[in-house]
């Protein structure tokens, strides 16, 4: 059998005694880009934060690669929803894009020509090579983006979670970053991505997850993405009517 | 006062040396509370040093029959009683509903209450070698001595050392918390060294400048840093230099001007260098941004004026 680049187990996870995700069986195939789509309070992030060990779930564990999360660390890569950092911090776009580097140094060993290098490098394929020097606070919500996809793409993991990457941010910086995402997919990287924009998820995903604080359905893109399952995933009141009808 | 009578003074000296170390050791160390907005915690510290301090004294007085006003045994005191406080603080925002300064103000009352109460103890008590205890509250410059300066060198460097060896992980936990956990570095373990490092640079100065206005050593100097430079690196370095020289000039001051308290005096000099900084800084000056904001803001009125007049 083909090993998933992760898979959960009955993972469930509750907000005090409010449960907000109920025994969730998920799983990621090797490669490609998984979206995860669901209503507003279906649970996505908590998923993805449960997944990593940022959330403690009530039940159920992870694995990644066949592994815990503790040993296959260097392997996995997050990008948390609108990186919630001091946007004033003293660092500038080329030494946030070097901190991806910091998971492989270890404890004390700083970072080098080597390791500045390789950011450059990461700046340069998200579009973001000129900004090196600018401190962070001096982007614009896209670029902010792009810089910390670069720190992701420094720390070089085989798979990524992504927090809805694309919130308010350009259309440049959006086709940018989808490019890149489509470029890890082809070179059998894997990525799971919290995405709410519906028009657009059969634009970069080849694997969909619907989720409303379970699994509404999972697997290949057309064949999931359907108006039946996305009915079923948003209960009536909540937003997908217009998408779907605009579809019909 | 000319610098040769001065650095003659072995007093004035010690008062100059020990002020010094102080303001870069607490310089350079505050960066980091400034940047984990936690400038405040600092302030719960230094209060909640107090009673540390005084039971260090009593400990070392009613137990073990020695000089109670030994440096190092202040610290150890101060090191324990402040870090529990700031302990305590965070207890009570994490497990109730009550808001992080709330917290702080119960904190730093409580444990300040218990060392005030502890300090009329103390002097009430026939207890030897107590003269000048009550220093402690606002500092005495004049009373270091060069063991104090021994202590406060070696504690400090000590502090600095392990900001320099934990360099590339004080900086990411400060910065991405999250990050940090994500790539495996253990953030209790992280912080413990961080906020150990923070209290050390705190509780030096107590001798010399005392509880109540050591947080002006380690908030205002950052603060001024901040304005000049956009890396951590050079704000470290920067704030640890104002954090020098305020304090070494101040003390040069303080004592010129004869029987002005050397704490105070630091502490206005910081305050100057931080306004100075806030207006002069080539990219943050709060005075070139408000003239360009309003400069800005009058040509959009123009705009908004013409395109009415147009229509």
């Amino acid at each position: 059998m083909k090993m998933d680049a992760c898979e959960t187990r009955d993972l469930s996870v509750a907000y005090r005694e409010e449960p907000v995700l109920r025994r969730v069986n998920f799983r990621v195939p090797v490669g490609g880009i998984m979206g995860i789509v669901g209503p507003n309070g279906a649970g996505k992030s908590t998923l993805i934060k449960a997944m990593l060990g940022l959330v403690t779930p009530l039940t159920g564990t992870s694995e990644f690669f066949g592994e815990s999360l503790n040993t296959v660390r260097n392997r996995v890569g997050y990008m948390p929803q609108s990186a919630s950092v001091d946007w004033d911090f003293p660092t500038t776009v080329v030494d946030l894009a070097t901190m991806g580097t910091y998971g492989a140094l270890g404890w004390f060993r700083r970072p080098g020509n080597a390791e500045r290098k390789r950011a450059m490098d990461a700046l340069e394929q998200t579009g973001m090579q000129d900004f090196a020097m600018r401190q962070i606070g001096e982007l614009s919500g896209g670029q902010k983006q792009r810089a910390f996809l670069a720190r992701a793409l420094v720390q070089a993991p085989d798979l990524y979670f992504m927090d809805e990457p694309f919130q308010g941010i350009d259309a440049k910086s959006q086709d940018a970053m989808i490019g890149v995402l489509k470029e890890l997919g082809a070179q059998g990287k894997t990525v799971v991505i919290v995405h709410h924009h519906l028009g657009s998820v059969l634009d970069f995903c080849d694997h969909v997850t619907l989720l409303n604080k379970t699994i509404v359905a999972s697997g290949s893109g057309p064949e999931t993405f359907t108006t039946e399952n996305i009915r079923a995933t948003y209960d009536s009141s909540n937003g997908a009517e217009t998408f779907l009808t605009a579809a019909e | 006062m000319d610098p040769i009578d001065f650095f003659g003074n072995h007093v004035f000296r010690m008062v100059f040396l020990g002020t010094t170390t102080i303001g870069i050791v607490s310089g350079a160390l505050g960066t980091f509370a400034y940047l984990r907005k936690q400038s405040l915690i600092s302030d719960v510290i230094s209060h909640a040093a107090l009673p540390g301090a005084l039971l260090a004294f009593l400990t070392a007085v009613v137990v073990f029959g020695i000089n109670g006003q030994n440096m190092l045994l202040l610290v150890i005191g101060a090191v324990i009683t402040g870090t529990l406080s700031a302990f305590f603080a965070n207890m009570i925002a994490g497990q109730t509903k009550i808001a992080i300064d709330t917290a702080m103000a119960i904190s730093l009352t409580t444990f300040f209450g218990f060392g005030m109460l502890l300090l009329r103890i103390v002097t009430n008590a026939p207890l030897p070698g107590k003269g000048g205890i009550q220093d402690y509250l606002f500092g005495n410059a004049a009373s270091i001595t060069r063991a104090d300066l021994t202590t406060s060198v070696a504690v400090g460097a000590f502090a600095l050392a392990l900001m320099i060896v934990f360099w590339k992980e004080f900086a990411l936990r400060t910065f991405d918390p999250v990050l940090s956990t994500m790539l495996g570095f253990r953030a209790r373990l992280i912080d413990t060294l961080m906020f150990g490092t923070i209290v050390i640079a705190i509780v030096i100065g107590i001798k010399a400048v005392g509880f109540v206005l050591m947080v002006a050593f380690i908030v205002t100097p950052p603060a001024a840093a901040r304005q000049w430079t956009n890396r951590l690196s050079s704000m470290v370095i920067l704030s640890a230099v104002f954090g020098g020289l305020g304090s070494g000039f101040g003390a040069y001051l303080s004592i010129s001007m004869g029987n002005v308290p050397t704490g105070p005096m630091i502490v206005l000099l910081l305050f100057a260098i931080f306004v100075v900084s806030l207006v002069a800084s080539p990219k943050r000056s709060i005075i070139v941004a408000g003239w360009r904001h309003a400069k800005a803001r009058h040509a959009l009125k123009q705009e908004l004026l013409a395109e009415g007049e147009s229509r």
